[in-house]
């Protein structure tokens, strides 16, 4: 006697597909950590190496290929031939949506049937002012936000939790129990956990927009992915031609069954109809089909619904994203390259325009950097450069021979460095303020500064030399001077001076050799 | 040390060389009789020559017990490859932790408080690996374990102190010999500020005091100074392979100041050259007489 098995549906490959990508995306976003080496290994841009949305944009606004814009391609001809697979299939964030979207009870429809064009006027949008030298791709592209959102946010704020619980532990310190629950985090810190609390500023704002994003579905199913995702409008317009379609056979009664299952909300009410470009190929309407006539294959008649735009909205929708590019330049940023001298880029920073017209804020960088100097802007760059990465000295420094930013940076806009290369960049100069270091004000010996001083040459060296304190007495001191050919505005001099609050050294961007303009007259 | 003693300890250690790992336990015996203060082995193999001073010194065992915990403090302060001399070689920590091991330990512990990242400077200094595969248990400094100690020094009141160093049966102190810009040198006692912590930076303002105080807190079964290479200037992180001095030695010893003494031989230097070294001297911590020790040379 047979055992019924149930058959495996499309849609149950499409569900192991979508958690099979969901986790190599979390594996390859652990794996964007130093283990110490100088290579890293598997990092998450991988992703975004993928994405046609970002090599398109980036070759708009930069006229450059991204680091390995050809793997996009492959994307392209999947797309083309096989449609928007990468929504329904693969999309971590698509995934996400879909989980979040199965919390919503009743699956009606709530938004206008028309709204789903607004995706393709944010595309329009995009693809325009990237035409014109902006990039703005990444702010909204779906794996972009996710990296960016997980990376400043989401993981920061796991990692805090969990860390908070074994602490309290460790310090409440139950016998037999803490043996246990230390056990079990040193394993959590050998796998899901950072190697230390990673701390970013608008970690709180970042998190709160990415749980409204997924928030969204709570109001329609993948709100995201059907009303504002401009990858999947890219996609929308390239799966056009698509060869594999969804046929319905001459069975359907028009009932209209399948129409709540639909992720994309490609069908029509009668569930006859169907728009390929909004289609997801979740596959979940040939199931509740009650006449099983529903089936997706190759060839057949073209897509019935065309995609209309309105020539008046696409006009608007070029017309913004072009004017949106004199809107954020109009700032004193644009005139003076130094105008926020706190605006230390990361070691292989292009230029600053064209740095800008390249990085897509995806926050990598920041997540592997080591010291967690590296953090996102907010009006530090001008709003065209929100959410870019600054190093901030305070927080930590750029290690010396660190050459992972620019390992992950998808688009080039951080250099990947040598690091033979890297201990010759220049990020910026260390100034000394005599009025608060302690040799120099306060006639106290520290030498901090120039002990933690990397370059091969120390930068900073001591100048012995002779004072006398208050009661007159001589004292012998060694006061840290900088040599300015030889620093490189790492910021550890910064990061590790004992004058706390205002660091007696500090660095500027000023000097930093990405910069013609910026540069010291004395240097 | 006279010519023929020289030559004794020199065979001695010759023989110990040519013996399988475990012979060498024999050798505790016949030099047990004499004791020494200092063994300053030479020699082109790091490995050897510390096996070399280890068993002029009476052997492992005389200083390690079956069942011992035992923590093994190398200086892994800085991002930097072994060849530019600024943190331990890896080799004479990996072969003190296969002795300690030899001798019965129950567990051999190796850990450091870096400077620079911990992650790349375990790696790059080669020395987790190494430790890890002499079997040693090597971990990253986890900073709820620094525990506020009372000192009652002459600067240093009370300071957090690692919980590992303070809860062991055995400390060997491993540290590497290099300038520093204010200490003049780093050797054995500067070592100790790698399981201190709070606010390490501040511990420069009195720091000849504040070395002596930490290193009469804590109390290490042997101090093994690396000599390998020292770091001759812009110690002590250096980076410029020309401040690199290769001496092949290795300097064991028990008593703290009596080793930093004998360090600052190393660069021309005597021991009441350095503030702390003398400070240590006063106040009883060890001795810096030279010359009323018994200091054993040896030359592989």
């Amino acid at each position: 006697m047979k055992v019924p098995i149930r058959k495996i549906s499309s849609a149950d490959l499409r569900r192991a597909s979508q958690a099979l990508f969901l986790l190599l995306f979390l594996f390859l976003f652990l794996q964007t950590e130093s283990k110490g080496g100088d290579e890293l290994g598997y990092p998450v841009r991988i992703f975004l190496d993928f994405d046609p949305l970002l090599s398109i944009s980036s070759l708009l606004s930069s006229h450059a290929l991204t680091t390995a814009f050809y793997l996009s391609l492959i994307l392209v001809v999947v797309t083309i031939f096989l449609g928007r697979v990468f929504c329904g299939w693969i999309c971590p964030l698509g995934t996400l949506h879909n989980l979040v979207s199965s919390f919503r009870k009743e699956d009606t429809r709530v938004m206008a049937s028309h709204w789903f064009r607004i995706k393709y006027y944010i595309l329009i949008f995009i693809l325009a002012s990237s035409l014109f030298t902006l990039q703005l791709a990444g702010i909204m592209d779906p794996l972009s936000l996710l990296i960016r959102s997980l990376s400043l946010s989401i993981y920061p704020l796991f990692n805090y939790a969990i860390r908070a619980v074994f602490d309290t532990i460790y310090q409440w310190n139950p016998p037999v129990i803490v043996d246990l629950s230390e056990t079990l985090y040193s394993l959590l810190k050998k796998s899901l956990l950072s190697f230390q609390q990673p701390y970013f500023h608008q970690g709180v704002f970042l998190g709160m927009l990415f749980l409204l994003v997924l928030g969204l579905n709570l109001i329609e199913k993948r709100f995201w992915c059907r009303f504002l995702c401009p990858l999947g409008a890219l996609l929308g317009i390239l799966s056009r031609y698509a060869f594999l379609k969804r046929s319905v056979s001459e069975g359907c009664t028009f009932c209209g069954a399948c129409v709540p299952d639909c992720q994309g909300g490609a069908l029509a009410k009668d569930g006859e109809s169907w728009n390929g470009a909004e289609c997801l190929y979740c596959m979940n309407c040939d199931d509740p089909c009650p006449v099983k006539a529903v089936s997706f294959g190759f060839g057949g008649k073209a897509a019935e619904t065309s995609l209309d735009l309105g020539r008046r909205n696409i006009a608007l929708s070029i017309a913004s994203g072009i004017l949106t590019v004199p809107l954020l330049r109009i700032t004193p940023f644009t005139r003076l390259s130094d105008l926020n001298p706190q605006l230390i880029r990361p070691p292989g920073s292009l230029e600053e325009k064209e740095f800008l017209r390249r990085c897509i804020k995806c926050g990598e960088c920041m997540k592997v950097c080591i010291t967690n100097g590296l953090q996102p802007t907010l009006l530090d760059a001008g709003l065209e450069g929100i959410w870019s990465p600054v190093l901030i000295p305070k927080i930590g420094y750029c290690e010396y021979r660190c050459i992972l930013c620019g390992q992950v940076c998808p688009t080039g806009a951080i250099r990947k460095l040598t690091p033979e290369e890297k201990t010759r960049v220049r990020i910026g100069l260390a100034m000394i303020d005599p009025g608060r270091c302690l040799p120099y004000a306060h006639a106290t010996p520290c030498i901090v500064c120039e002990e933690v001083c990397p370059t091969a040459r120390k930068a900073i060296r001591l100048e012995q030399v002779k004072v006398k304190d208050r009661k007159g007495r001589e004292v012998i001191l060694k006061r840290p001077k900088i040599d300015l050919s030889l620093c490189i505005g790492c910021g550890i001099c910064e990061t590790r001076c004992p004058v706390s609050g205002q660091p007696a050294i500090y660095v500027t961007s000023a000097g930093e050799s990405r910069s013609k303009d910026n540069q010291l007259l004395i240097v | 040390m006279d010519r023929r003693d020289f030559l004794k300890s020199a065979a001695v250690a010759g023989l110990g060389m040519a013996l399988p790992g475990t012979y060498n336990l024999l050798l505790p015996q016949v030099e047990a009789a004499e004791k020494t203060d200092l063994v300053v082995a030479r020699g082109a193999s790091p490995s050897k020559t510390t096996l070399a001073a280890m068993n002029a010194m009476g052997g492992i065992k005389r200083f390690i017990s079956r069942g011992d915990i035992v923590v093994v403090k190398p200086n892994i302060g800085w991002d930097r490859t072994p060849e530019y001399a600024a943190n331990t070689n890896p080799e004479v920590v990996a072969t003190l932790v296969r002795l300690c091991y030899e001798a019965g330990a129950k567990k051999v512990k190796v850990f450091d408080y870096p400077v620079n990242d911990a992650r790349r400077c375990y790696k790059q200094s080669g020395i987790a690996d190494a430790a890890r595969a002499a079997g040693a248990e090597v971990s990253f400094v986890d900073e709820r374990k620094f525990k506020d100690v009372r000192i009652n020094g002459m600067a240093l009141k009370s300071w957090p102190l690692y919980k590992d160093i303070l809860e062991t049966d055995k400390i060997i102190n491993v540290p590497i010999a290099k300038t520093h810009g204010l200490a003049t040198l780093t050797l054995g006692m500067k070592n100790w500020m790698g399981v201190m912590g709070g606010w390490r930076s501040r511990l420069h303002h009195r720091i000849d005091e504040n070395l002596v105080d930490v290193s009469r807190a804590i109390k290490p079964t042997l101090v093994v100074l690396d000599a390998v290479r020292i770091l001759t200037a812009s110690g002590p992180q250096g980076g410029d392979l020309d401040d690199v001095k290769k001496l092949d030695t290795i300097i064991v010893g028990t008593d703290q100041v009596a080793v930093d003494a004998y360090g600052a031989t190393l660069f021309g230097m005597k021991g009441a050259d350095l503030g702390y070294v003398k400070l240590g001297h006063e106040v009883g911590l060890g001795t810096m007489n030279l010359s009323r020790l018994k200091i054993r040379k040896i030359h592989l």
